[in-house]
């Protein structure tokens, strides 16, 4: 391991709002944080130290990719992941207060990240975990009352999970309509295969002639990227001399790669979301994908859901590909519901 | 008439046909701008096609609301905005979907070039 270098782990970051009002209800005319200005925006990436390069939407919601990493915007949603030493929660109280100028109150808040490779490098409030959690218990309003944090480990020391969420009365005791079916599954994927993270470097010849955007779509094209999800509209860019960062959309649903691929501290994320009532062959395929994609030596994969259900699949779908489960972590939080958390290690008989 | 140098804004299905109908003749090359009103992308990249327009008056740019002209955007199949659409002698040439600036910039060059010397 580098003594130093970028940090590709994020730091993530969910805001759920409510209208004051109950009757305009969450129709799809209302547009809700949609309707924020760039400006305004552009003013809060600011004081977490990044910019937008490059965006796309659909009727369902917004997305971003940013310097360091994504930003969704859905009318009553917000999820932002930064990465490298950027201060993510530095953009809570601004998007309160944005958020209020549009008639909208927070309901929830879920923040999570897995483990710094270089933790010394990080910024307040990002110094610990301990610092994070005080820091988002201050900006956090009372009425989101019911708050847990904790830091799931696993037999990996260098992957655990650390999880913050806080919820109000309404939320805990689901009064509002929110989608039960839905799942988030966060991957971390550290010790990349060295042939494919050569791929997200940008070729020497390159540089000048190809630039962000379309060097990013050379590279969906190049590493398969694009075979995860067929279905996904891919907004993708390439960062100078390395790097890359996708966001896909596919209806309602998005998902996002970031990719740091330098050796010593290569590391690759990938997020998206998903339905219980999703064919579970499919989730499977997309998992299996990405680890053929990175082939990493280490694979974190948490999953957070309003229900409790079983996980098993998860390594059903990484097993062939040599990445054995060495752990599995399970808890539940206010709003978020359950989190399980599980890390894979490449087992280097198998590692193709 | 077309304004040179701004990006113009089309309003009617009218006022459309009447655009497409004048890029024919004049075999400029025009791009096409989809946009929504609630598209925070859209906004991002609003400035960014100005400042095209302002450089390459010899190029044609529309701007169209997705919610204003709904069928031109149906037959057009625009399901993410922006989308950009090329058009040169009313045939659709090539599409940018995104607020991807680099990749407007190296299209719209290639592509106003291509026309000048047909």
């Amino acid at each position: 391991m580098a003594a130093s270098g970028f940090e590709g782990f994020e730091k993530r970051l969910e805001l759920h709002f409510f209208g004051d009002d109950p009757a305009s209800g969450l129709s799809l005319s209302h547009h809700g944080l949609r309707l924020l200005d760039s400006g305004s925006l552009e003013d809060v990436l600011h004081a977490v130290q990044c910019t937008i390069v490059s965006a796309v939407g659909n009727q369902y919601f917004d997305s971003y990719v940013l310097s360091e990493s994504s930003l969704f915007i859905y009318p009553t949603k917000i999820i932002i992941k930064t990465c490298g030493t950027t201060q993510l929660l530095k953009s809570v109280r601004p998007l309160i207060v944005l958020a209020r100028t549009l008639g909208l109150s927070l309901g929830s808040c879920r923040y999570t990240r897995g483990s710094f490779i270089f933790p010394e490098a990080q910024p307040f409030p990002h110094t610990s975990f301990k610092d994070e959690v005080v820091y988002l218990e201050e900006s956090l309003p009372s009425s989101l009352c019911f708050r847990k944090a904790s830091i799931m480990h696993s037999k990996v020391g260098s992957h655990s999970w650390h999880v913050f969420t806080a919820c109000d009365a309404t939320a805990e005791m689901a009064v509002r309509p929110v989608p039960d079916d839905l799942f988030t599954i966060e991957v971390c994927m550290t010790e990349l295969d060295r042939a494919q993270a050569r791929k997200f470097f940008q070729s020497p010849g390159r540089v000048g002639k190809f630039t962000g955007d379309s060097a990013g779509r050379a590279m969906t094209a190049l590493t398969g990227i694009d075979q995860i999800n067929p279905a996904a509209l891919i907004c993708d860019f390439a960062f100078e001399p390395c790097g890359y960062s996708m966001n896909g959309i596919d209806g309602d649903r998005y998902s996002t790669i970031h990719v740091t691929p330098e050796d010593g501290f290569s590391y690759a994320s990938y997020e998206c979301v998903g339905s219980v009532y999703d064919d579970l062959n499919d989730v499977i395929r997309v998992l299996r994908k990405v680890g053929q994609i990175f082939r990493p030596g280490t694979m974190s994969v948490s999953i957070t859901c309003p229900s409790a259900d079983s996980w098993t699949w998860v390594a059903r779908a990484l097993e062939p590909l040599g990445l054995k489960r060495r752990s599995c972590n399970m808890d539940e939080f206010p709003e978020a519901g359950t989190v399980v958390f599980q890390t894979f290690t490449m087992t280097t008989a198998r590692r193709k | 008439m077309a304004e040179e140098g701004q990006v113009i804004g089309v309003h009617t299905v009218e006022a459309w046909n009447e655009q497409l109908q004048n890029g024919n003749v004049s075999k400029k090359l025009m791009v096409v701008d989809f946009t929504a009103s609630w598209c925070g992308p859209c906004r991002i990249i609003a400035p960014v096609l100005a400042d095209f327009a302002r450089r390459m008056p010899n190029v044609i740019f529309l701007k169209v609301d997705v919610d204003e002209l709904r069928s031109v955007a149906e037959d057009w199949a625009v399901e993410a905005m922006p989308t950009f659409m090329f058009l040169k002698e009313g045939k659709i040439i090539d599409k940018v979907v995104g607020a991807r600036k680099e990749e407007l910039q190296m299209k719209i060059t290639t592509h106003a070039t291509e026309t000048a010397a047909a």
